[in-house]
């Protein structure tokens, strides 16, 4: 589904990614890993092109290259990005409803919104509240369900259980695998590395703008292996 | 144990300061040799100009804020000067309605300059408390409150200011020599406090205002104090003009006044001074011919319908070149000396 | 009584015009931060396209009306198209010093293709008529002016609301690459800004040119300065703020004018811009800002 090639990010003259590789295929769920400022963030916003990058990028077999922000999710990316960042003063529904700002057919997106709404409860019961007000694992879920609601080819997670509280990131992690169960492809960025390859098919580790390991999730048991590259310290 | 006086970016701007400095003499130098009496006139308002665009880049080049109110300190200036100035007997005839004796007293020419530097920097320090709280749109909106407000009150108080009417019998004190002189000591300030401590802070607040807070920059006061030192030269320039012309009014203190010097200093780069002292050459340069164009010459045979309004678009016209592609200005961060050592080293 | 009543509605229908100009400055400047400095400029477009289309096409002034309009919101969006789009994204003065370079130019060319005498456009003047409403006697323009507002912002609030285009507006001001995120052409959504502002100004175009009959290359500029400040007063970018502030600056024109003594009228101006800047001097982010944080992430 998802093909990148030696891929290179620059955020202005700095260089935060330096050619990685990178694959996911239709259905699976791929966790990138890696400590902060390993180029995880830079990965996925060279994908979704909100950063300068050059290598190849490839969607369906389709280039994405030279295409805009906007043009790439309307061919299918759509991202759940780091920081949640819903649209704190636009009503939960209304941020549901910008979700799918780009498809047509308006009545199955209501309906679409409304089995959100059933759900997750909590988002339902304040659908006309500013999303401002929601707390952080909710505002995750609305995220989460924003993303979707573009029926994209494939789902971007950045960091979805930074800051919140491990009861929720439970939970969070439990949508995840839903989703994978009804067949969302996913790239999920995590730092959380035993919960990412609980849910994952295979696995990279980025360290450093560079893939250091990478593998079937099995082969990584439960990411206790991973300690070292993960808080950054080099042996 | 001593240290040197100045460290090596202050040399540096020594250096630059001169090499402007020579720039300046040459066209009087220029003029001196080949230019023609009207000529005068026109060198003399440049130089006027000149020291308004550099005033301007003490405050908007170093602080980054783009301010509106220097018309309006350099009325102050000019008025306060010419109505001390002005002997008792003319100003009789001139301010016969005068308030508070203001027509019945005189001073000498420099106590008269000195008068008006110390009302215009106060009211710079009043006006920069407030105005050095403020963000960037508040601060350029408080800045054309200002214009707005000492503009108003030319026009009203017809009886201190004669508002648009000539206030007139003030003598000539300032010839072209003297101007020049002013001009190359502005040049050399403007230099020494944007290479000072004091600049340098200020341009750091301007790049990044957390991050220069976060080590320690007191982005209050050191905008204030450049608000204060830039209204300083905008009263030097006020003075110069009410000293040479003989009659002033309101007229040229507002808005056309504001688009012409903040337009020579966007075309040179607000953030060198370099950049202020060519963006007014050249475009005082550049609307003298297009004035000439203006009043529809005869070219080569054929008379050229006359075009009001062409010196106003041409002067738009660079500003909106300027800042789709040139964002930075001719000049950008670099001064003179960056070039010419650039040079240097190259070859 | 009739006095109070005949002033209230002079400071309502200043603040009308006021809040229609500043709210069309707030909704740029909410989604790509630009000062607009062109504004009175638009504003001063839609006077001369009516001085033209009156004469040659149509006396009709319910056309002419649609005619300033849609000639307000052409203007406005091929601005954006040629003269902001370079500098999107750019930093505060960069594009404040663009759009007063616009400005200029702008107010030349009416200079030079028009004339810098007044051009007659007297279609509109009908509106301005005496009511006597009992014992009181008041303008219809400034009748109009009010409700006319009044309806303008009840409909950008349903256009906010409602529509898909209206919520990317009021998210972009948030976020506005968030909003690219979901697919939605930041062209269009700018020119959406841009068509909005333009139409806000028409309107307040049609009552200008009731008011003046004429049109002017300045025209707009001091309206414009006017609205900059309502929308200082409000906080800028704040849609809220921009008509709050709009109104406030109306009520305080009109009291200020009733305040001072006749003799001190042209200060009238002056103490205004006074009190504007106090307000800003109490609040240096205006009275509603907009929540914005200083740093790097939002």
């Amino acid at each position: 589904m998802l093909e990148i090639g030696r891929l290179r990010v620059f955020h202005g003259v700095i260089e935060a990614v330096h050619g990685i590789d990178l694959c996911v295929r239709e259905g699976e769920c791929v966790a990138l890993l890696g400590p902060n400022g390993a180029g995880k963030t830079s990965t996925l916003s060279a994908i979704t092109g909100a950063a300068r990058a050059t290598g190849t990028i490839r969607l369906a077999g389709r280039d994405l290259s030279g295409l805009a922000i906007e043009d790439r999710c309307r061919l299918g990316i759509a991202i759940a990005p780091e920081g949640r960042r819903v649209f704190a003063n636009l009503t939960v529904r209304e941020n549901l409803v910008m979700g799918g700002a780009i498809r047509r057919d308006r009545r199955a997106l209501a309906a679409e919104i409304d089995s959100w709404f059933q759900r997750f409860p909590v988002l339902g019961e304040r659908r006309d509240q500013p999303a401002g007000t929601l707390s952080g694992g909710e505002q995750q879920m609305l995220a989460i369900a924003r993303a979707l609601l573009a029926r994209p080819r494939i789902l971007l997670l950045d960091e979805p259980s930074l800051g919140l509280a491990p009861q929720i990131v439970g939970r969070i992690f439990r949508i995840i695998e839903e989703l994978k169960a009804q067949g969302t492809t996913i790239l999920l960025v995590e730092q959380n590395a035993a919960a990412a390859i609980a849910v994952s098919d295979s696995v990279h580790v980025l360290s450093n703008g560079v893939v250091t390991r990478q593998g079937p999730a099995a082969a990584f048991g439960d990411g206790s292996g991973l300690m070292d590259e993960l808080t950054g310290v080099h042996g | 144990m001593s240290r040197p006086r100045l460290n090596s970016a202050q040399r540096r701007g020594l250096l630059g300061s001169a090499l402007l400095g020579l720039v300046v003499i040459a066209v009087v130098g220029a003029y001196y040799l080949w230019g023609e009496a009207w000529q005068a006139r026109i060198l003399y308002a440049t130089f006027v100009n000149l020291l308004v665009v550099v005033g301007l880049q003490v405050f908007m080049g170093n602080a980054n804020i783009t301010s509106f109110a220097h018309a309006a300190f350099m009325g102050i200036a000019a008025y306060t000067a010419a109505i001390c100035v002005t002997p008792a007997a003319m100003k009789a005839v001139s301010l016969p309605d005068a308030p508070w004796g203001l027509n019945a007293f005189e001073l000498s020419p420099l106590a008269s300059a000195a008068l008006a530097v110390l009302i215009t920097g106060v009211l710079g320090l009043l006006t920069g408390l407030f105005m050095a709280r403020l963000n960037g749109v508040g601060m350029t909106i408080f800045s054309i409150a200002i214009l707005v407000i000492v503009h108003s009150i030319f026009l009203h108080r017809t009886d201190i200011f004669k508002g648009n009417q000539a206030l007139f019998g003030i003598p000539k004190i300032l010839d072209l020599p003297q101007l020049t002189l002013m001009v190359v000591a502005a040049i050399f300030l403007a230099r020494l406090f944007r290479e000072s401590r004091t600049g340098l802070m200020l341009r750091a607040a301007a790049d990044d205002e957390v991050g220069a807070r976060a080590m320690g920059v007191d982005v209050f006061r050191v905008r204030l104090v450049a608000w204060v030192a830039s209204t300083l030269f905008f009263a030097a320039a006020g003075i110069a003009y009410a000293f040479h012309l003989g009659t002033i009014s309101a007229r040229p203190f507002y808005f056309n006044f504001v688009f012409l010097t903040v337009a020579m200093l966007i075309l040179g780069g607000l953030r060198s001074v370099s950049g202020a002292v060519f963006g007014t050459l050249l475009i005082s340069i550049g609307l003298e011919a297009v004035r000439w164009l203006e009043t529809g010459p005869v070219l080569a045979g054929v008379k050229l319908p006359e075009l009001l309004g062409l010196s106003g678009l041409a002067l738009g016209g660079v500003i909106v070149a300027v800042m789709a592609f040139l964002p930075n200005g001719l000049m950008g961060n670099r001064e003179i000396d960056d070039l010419v050592l650039r040079r240097r080293n190259g070859g | 009584m009739d006095y109070l009543i005949q002033q209230s509605l002079n400071a309502l229908s200043f603040g009308a015009e006021y809040a229609l100009i500043a709210l069309g400055l707030a909704i740029v400047f909410s989604i790509m931060r630009l000062v607009n400095f062109a504004h009175g400029e638009v504003i001063a477009f839609g006077g001369y396209s009516l001085a033209v289309t009156g004469t040659l096409l149509t006396g009709n002034p319910w056309i002419l009306m649609a005619c300033v309009v849609l000639a307000c919101m052409a203007v406005a969006v091929v601005l954006e198209r040629v003269a902001f789009r370079t500098v999107r994204g750019a930093d505060l003065t960069t594009g404040l010093l663009t759009a007063f370079g616009v400005s200029i130019i702008l107010q030349n060319l009416f200079l030079l293709l028009g004339s810098p005498r007044p051009v007659a456009a007297t279609q509109f003047i009908f509106l301005d008529r005496t009511l006597t409403l009992g014992p009181v006697r008041v303008s219809s323009l400034q009748i109009y002016e009010t409700a006319v507002t009044v309806a303008a912002i009840v409909a950008l609030l349903l256009f906010l609301r409602r529509t898909t285009l209206g919520m990317a507006l009021r998210a972009a001001a948030l976020d506005f690459e968030m909003v690219r995120l979901c697919g939605l052409r930041a062209n269009r959504v700018v020119a959406g800004a841009f068509a909005i502002s333009g139409f806000l100004a028409g309107l307040a175009c049609i009552f200008i040119m009731a008011r003046r009959g004429s049109a002017q290359p300045h025209m707009g500029f001091d309206p414009v300065l006017s609205a900059f400040v309502a929308c200082v007063i409000g906080g800028f970018g704040s849609l809220p703020g921009a008509v709050l502030g709009g109104f406030l600056l109306g009520i305080a024109e009109v009291a200020v004018l009733i305040l001072l003594p006749q003799s001190a009228g042209g200060l009238a101006h002056a103490v205004v811009f006074a009190l504007v800047a106090l307000i800003l001097v109490w609040r240096p982010d205006g009275i509603l800002s907009p929540a914005r944080e200083k740093g790097d992430k939002l």
